[in-house]
């Protein structure tokens, strides 16, 4: 599974990186990695089985008073 | 200039059908029934007066800067900073739904017809095909919908027709029993999902006649509304409102129990590829969205790099959700107060502030 994404990854980055550096377009290519690295840090702590802080929890404490009302 | 793809009156209205249709027509009837039981179908036409308005609102908002998305104007009415961090918490936002449309698409595959295949294979497809029609550009996305999203309306009505036999109007009955607030709750899912269609605000600017943008977003949310209530009238018809809560998927299994002469069976099939064509449109018109915000937010000159990174980010968040009984208590509970902060409060803010300012062109 690891291997798979880190297969994944090295994909991405010879797909578009390439392309960017030949462009000189830096400010893309900074963003590229910004998002890339954001989903490594999703990604590769669930291929490792390891449990991530969800999301959904937080924006449930946050609504959660005017989720009530549904019910 | 990111994009420069036109679209035509039309292919707008086929894609804000497609921005809110295809999860839609066969989850809504559940939740809605859970809370306003037969008066569901009161519940969507309620819904879809209140879509209205958010259509409305929004395109009132993006006339008032022409040729300038959601990013583009949040920071010219708010100032740079302000304007910015509205933009990040609505990429945020349109990544987050698209994950809860992900996990729905997986759902609905995983329950129905592949119990056996991980959710992980439809996240990853799903988000395959959206990301090379994402990485084509707005005009590719468009056609393919153009292309689809009568095939899956003709399709619709068929299946919907064909039940017909198994309807009984005395199940709808009695009508209003239930009393106006249980109405008005069940209106409030319904709602979150049309009020989906503040992602137009990001296709606005690219129309070639944006003046009639205000037809455009009133057709295609009485389009999209007369589909949810046909989608919950046929469900409570034909089992009643209690049995359409049970089920996740009631206009689904509505499908399944046609049987017309012992040949016309198993029409399921239809529903299936009506969820796939319309799914693979609503991710990618979310993707878009996402994608293009983020490259404005950034001043970039492209947004095709952030494509495939942003999928990778899609498939993680969307494999965050534990399970389909999470999913859907928190699609019926907790996401209307929490999309509806980005549906109608963060625009009707913008827009108060856009008016107090004087910013903005007079509407053209």
């Amino acid at each position: 599974m690891i291997a798979l994404l880190v297969l994944l990854f090295i994909g991405i980055i010879l797909f578009e990186v390439p392309g960017l550096v030949k462009k000189k377009m830096w400010r893309e290519l900074a963003a590229f990695s910004v998002f890339l690295a954001i989903g490594m840090a999703l990604s590769i702590p669930q291929a490792l089985g390891a449990t991530l802080p969800n999301p959904m929890k937080a924006i449930e404490a946050l609504f959660g008073p005017l989720a009530e009302l549904l019910k | 200039m990111l994009e420069r793809g036109k679209i035509d009156s039309k292919q707008a209205v086929f894609l804000m059908i497609a921005l809110v249709l295809p999860t839609a027509v066969l989850t809504v009837p559940s939740v809605v029934a859970k809370l306003a039981s037969q008066d569901a179908w009161l519940s969507v036409i309620v819904a879809t007066l209140v879509g209205l308005l958010i259509a409305r609102l929004v395109v009132s908002l993006s006339l008032r800067f022409p040729g300038k998305t959601l990013f583009e104007y949040a920071e010219e009415i708010l100032g740079r900073v302000p304007g910015k961090v509205v933009g990040l918490l609505y990429i945020w936002w349109f990544l987050h739904t698209n994950a809860f449309i992900l996990d729905e698409f997986g759902a609905f595959l995983g329950i129905t017809i592949l119990p056996d295949t991980p959710f992980l294979v439809f996240f990853i497809a799903g988000t395959f095909v959206a990301a090379y029609a994402v990485r084509s550009g707005l005009e590719v996305l468009v056609r393919y919908n153009q292309l689809f999203l009568p095939l899956i309306l003709g399709l619709l009505c068929v299946i919907f027709i064909l039940s017909a036999k198994d309807m009984k109007v005395a199940r709808l009955l009695p009508v209003l029993d239930t009393g106006l607030v249980p109405i008005l709750k069940g209106a409030a899912v319904p709602v979150s999902w049309l009020g989906e269609n503040v992602t137009f605000a990001m296709i606005i600017p690219f129309l070639n006649r944006p003046k009639e943008a205000y037809r455009v977003a009133a057709r295609a949310v009485l389009i999209t509304g007369f589909f949810l209530l046909v989608s919950v009238l046929v469900s409570l018809a034909v089992f009643g409102p209690n049995l359409t809560r049970a089920w996740i998927f009631p206009a689904y299994n509505a499908v399944r129990v046609v049987s017309i002469a012992n040949f016309l069976e198993r029409l399921e099939a239809a529903v299936v590829a009506v969820w796939m064509l319309g799914g693979f449109a609503k991710i990618g018109v979310f993707y878009y969205a996402a994608v293009l915000g983020s490259a404005q937010l950034l001043g970039l000159k492209n947004y095709r790099p952030l494509v495939a990174p942003v999928g990778v980010i899609l498939v993680a968040l969307a494999l965050l959700c534990e399970n389909t009984v999470v999913l859907f208590d928190f699609l019926g509970r907790v996401f209307p107060p929490y999309a509806l902060v980005f549906e109608l409060g963060i625009p009707l803010v913008l827009l108060i502030v856009a008016l107090a300012g004087g910013k903005g062109g007079k509407k053209s």
